[in-house]
C-alpha cells in the first residue's frame, strides 16, 4: 500500500529538514558551549559580545527551526492529501475488503522516514562544518571556550522530528481514509469543487482559467510565494552578511535558501502541472495554442511569485535591522545598516531569470501533455 | 471532403509491433453524418485520432478540401483544430471548477462567437448555466460536452463512442441533440461506436475490423435516437 519508495518522492523534505538540522545543530551547539562559558568571560566588549551572539543563536534556531519545519509540515500534509485522493480507489477495496481505518492509516509511518533522512545528512553536515562555525562565530576572539560535542542534540533532534512526522503521517492519514467505502470507490472522492461565491459575470476563458489555477489552491500558493521570499530573503541577507558578520555565513544563507527557493518551486510548479493536465490536453485538442494554454495554467502564480519576493525584501531588512540596532547595537564594530539597493538591483534580475528559466521548462513540460496520456491515467 | 488514402499506424516495434491500422482510405462528404463501428480493438478510434489530426500517421494522407494535415506542424495543426474541429469524449472532460457556462465558453472563445448561450439552451441546459459538472447527471454533462464542441462552431464534429457512459433514456437524448444540431447548422459528424443500433442513425457507416476497414455502406433512411433500438 505505501512503500519505502513512496517516501523518497518526499526528498524535498528531507531537503528542508537536513536544511533546519544542520542551521538548528551549529547554533544549539554553539548555544550551549557559549553559556557553559559564561563564566570565563570578561570585558565589556566581550559581554556585549556574549549577549548579542546568545540572542542570534536563539532567534535563528527559533526562527529558522519553527519556520523550515512549518513548511516541512505543510509539504507532508499536502503530499499525504494528494496520495489519500490518488488511490482513493485502491483505499476504498482495502476498506471494502474489512481493513480498518488505523490499520490502513498506520503504513504512512514511512513517510517519516524522509525526515530521518534528512535531519541525520543535516545533523551530520552540522558536526562536519562546526569547527569552522565556531571559528566564524569567534573570529574577533572575545572567547577562549572549545568546541564540545553535545550528542544529545543530533540524537533528539532526529529521534524527536521523526517520531513526530511519523505519528504526524499516520494522524493525517487517518483523517483523510476516514471516509464511506463508496465515497472512496467513486472516481472523483478526493476531487473537491472550488466554486465561486458570488454570481459574477463569467470573464473570457483564459482569464477565467487563469483565476481558476490558483483560486482555492491555498498550500500551492504558499509554496509559491514561500519559494520566492526565500529566494528574495536569503540571497539579499546573504549579500549583506559579508559585511556585518562573514563572507561565510553570507554562503551559508545563500546556499540554504537557493535550495529552499528552487525546490518549493518545483514541487509547487510540478503539482500545478500535474493537476491541470486533463484542462491542458483538453485545450490543445480544441485548438488553443501551447503560448495560451501556459498561460493560462501557470500565469496565475506570477504575481504571487512577485508578492512573495517583495515580503523578502521587506522580511530580509527588518531583520537585519533589528539585529543590527537592537541586538548588536552595542558593539563598537558593527556598521551601520541600511537597505541595500546594491543588492536588491542584483537578486531582482537574478530572480527573473530563475523564475522565467523555470516557467519556460515548465511550459515546456504542459505542451507535451496530451488527451492519450490523460485517457491512459483514467 | 475529407480523403484518407490508405492510412498505417504502429504502436510499438520489433517484435512488439501492433499495425492498428493496415491502409485505409475513405471519403467524407461535408455535411455527411458518419458512423464509424467496429468491436473493441478494431483501430476505430485510432483511425479518429488520425483523422482528426490528433495523432500522426505513419503512412498515408488525410485530405480536407485538398489540404493534406499529415504534412502540417504541430502549431498548424492546433490552428487547424481550432477553426474546423469539435470533439466530443465518452468521458465529457469538462473542467470541474467551472460552471456550465464558463465551460462552454472555452469552446465558444475560440471562434470568438457569442451565441454561446444559445447553444446551452439548445441542448435543455438553459436553466443550468450557473451548475457545476458535479452536480449534473451523465447525460446533463455530456449535453455540456456537446454545447462546448459546438459554441466554437465547427465545420467536423468528432465524437467518441459519446453513450458510453450514459443509460439508454440519457444516450438516447444526447443522441437526439446532436441529430438536431446537425441537422441545424449542417456541420459534418463523424462518430465512433460499438453500438450496431446507432449505425442506423448515420447516413454512411463505415464497419471496421482488425485495422481494416470491412465495409462501407449508406443507410436507406436515417433513423432517429428514438426509432433505434439500444
Amino acid at each position: 500500500m505505501v512503500t519505502i519508495k513512496d517516501s523518497l518522492k518526499l526528498f524535498g523534505i528531507s531537503i528542508v529538514i537536513c536544511c533546519a538540522a544542520f542551521v538548528c545543530t551549529l547554533f544549539i551547539n554553539y548555544r550551549i558551549d557559549l553559556v557553559s562559558a559564561k563564566d570565563t568571560i570578561s570585558g565589556k566588549e566581550a559581554v556585549k559580545m556574549y549577549d548579542a551572539q546568545l540572542s542570534t543563536s536563539t532567534v535563528v534556531c527559533i526562527a529558522c527551526g519553527v519556520c523550515l519545519v512549518l513548511t516541512s509540515v505543510v509539504m507532508l500534509v499536502t503530499y499525504i492529501k494528494n496520495f489519500v485522493d490518488s488511490r482513493s480507489k485502491e483505499l476504498g477495496i482495502l476498506k471494502a475488503l474489512g481493513y480498518s481505518n488505523l490499520g490502513i492509516a498506520k503504513h504512512f509511518w514511512v513517510f517519516g522516514l524522509s525526515v530521518f533522512a534528512g535531519a541525520a545528512i543535516g545533523c551530520a553536515g552540522g558536526e562536519l562544518y562546526m569547527d569552522r562555525f565556531y571559528e566564524v562565530q569567534n573570529k574577533d576572539g572575545y572567547f577562549t571556550f572549545d568546541r564540545q560535542f553535545h550528542p544529545i542534540v543530533p540524537v533528539l533532534m532526529i529521534t524527536l522530528s521523526t517520531a513526530a512526522f511519523m505519528l504526524l503521517s499516520v494522524w493525517f492519514a487517518y483523517r483523510r481514509v476516514r471516509k464511506p467505502v463508496m465515497k472512496l470507490l467513486r472516481e472523483d472522492a478526493g476531487a473537491k469543487v472550488r466554486k465561486s461565491k458570488k454570481d459574477k459575470a463569467p470573464l473570457p476563458f483564459l482569464k477565467e482559467l487563469r483565476r481558476d489555477t490558483v483560486k482555492g489552491r491555498y498550500s500551492l500558493i504558499f509554496f509559491v510565494a514561500f519559494s520566492s521570499f526565500c529566494f528574495s530573503a536569503m540571497v539579499q541577507m546573504s549579500m549583506s552578511m559579508k559585511k556585518l558578520a562573514s563572507e561565510t555565513m553570507g554562503i551559508m544563507i545563500l546556499v540554504i535558501g537557493l535550495i529552499l527557493a528552487f525546490m518549493m518551486l518545483l514541487l509547487a510548479l510540478s503539482a500545478v502541472v500535474k493537476g491541470s493536465a486533463k484542462t491542458a490536453a483538453m485545450m490543445r485538442i480544441f485548438g488553443y495554442d501551447d503560448s495560451d494554454t501556459s498561460k493560462a495554467i501557470l500565469g496565475g502564480y506570477r504575481p504571487v511569485a512577485w508578492i512573495g519576493f517583495v515580503l523578502g525584501t521587506v522580511y530580509q531588512f527588518v531583520l537585519l535591522k533589528v539585529m543590527v540596532d537592537v541586538v548588536f547595537k552595542d558593539l563598537e564594530d558593527i556598521p551601520e545598516y541600511n537597505f541595500d539597493f546594491k543588492a536588491l538591483c542584483i537578486t531582482l534580475p537574478l530572480f527573473i531569470a530563475a523564475y522565467e528559466i523555470i516557467m519556460y521548462i515548465y511550459s515546456s513540460r504542459v505542451k507535451r501533455l496530451t488527451i492519450k496520456s490523460v485517457m491512459l491515467e483514467d | 471532403m475529407i480523403t484518407v488514402e490508405n492510412i498505417t499506424k504502429s504502436y510499438g516495434s520489433g517484435a512488439s509491433e501492433n499495425k492498428v491500422l493496415k491502409g485505409i482510405s475513405a471519403t467524407i462528404n461535408d455535411g455527411d453524418y458518419v458512423v464509424i463501428l467496429g468491436a473493441s480493438g478494431s483501430g476505430k478510434s485510432t483511425f479518429l485520432n488520425v483523422v482528426s489530426g490528433l495523432e500522426k500517421a505513419d503512412g498515408g494522407s488525410v485530405r480536407y478540401d485538398g489540404r493534406d494535415i499529415t504534412k502540417l506542424s504541430d502549431k498548424e495543426l492546433t490552428k487547424f483544430r481550432k477553426d474546423n474541429i469539435g470533439f466530443i469524449f465518452q468521458q465529457y472532460y469538462l473542467l470541474p471548477n467551472m460552471t456550465v457556462e464558463k465551460n462552454v465558453r472555452m469552446g465558444a472563445d475560440l471562434s470568438g462567437s457569442s451565441n454561446y448561450r444559445e447553444i446551452i439552451e439548445a441542448v435543455g441546459l438553459g436553466d443550468k448555466l450557473k451548475s457545476y459538472p458535479s452536480e449534473l447527471s451523465g447525460g446533463e454533462q455530456q449535453r455540456v460536452s456537446v454545447a462546448r464542441a459546438l459554441a466554437k462552431n465547427p465545420k467536423i464534429l468528432f465524437l467518441d463512442e459519446p453513450t458510453g457512459a450514459l443509460d439508454e433514456e440519457t444516450g438516447r437524448q444526447v443522441l437526439d441533440y446532436i441529430g438536431k444540431l446537425h441537422e441545424k447548422f449542417g456541420f459534418t459528424v463523424i462518430m465512433i461506436t460499438h453500438n450496431q443500433n446507432i449505425a442506423e442513425m448515420a447516413k454512411t457507416v463505415i464497419r471496421m475490423n482488425s485495422g481494416r476497414i470491412a465495409e462501407v455502406y449508406e443507410n436507406e433512411q436515417q433513423k432517429t435516437a428514438y426509432e433505434i433500438g439500444w
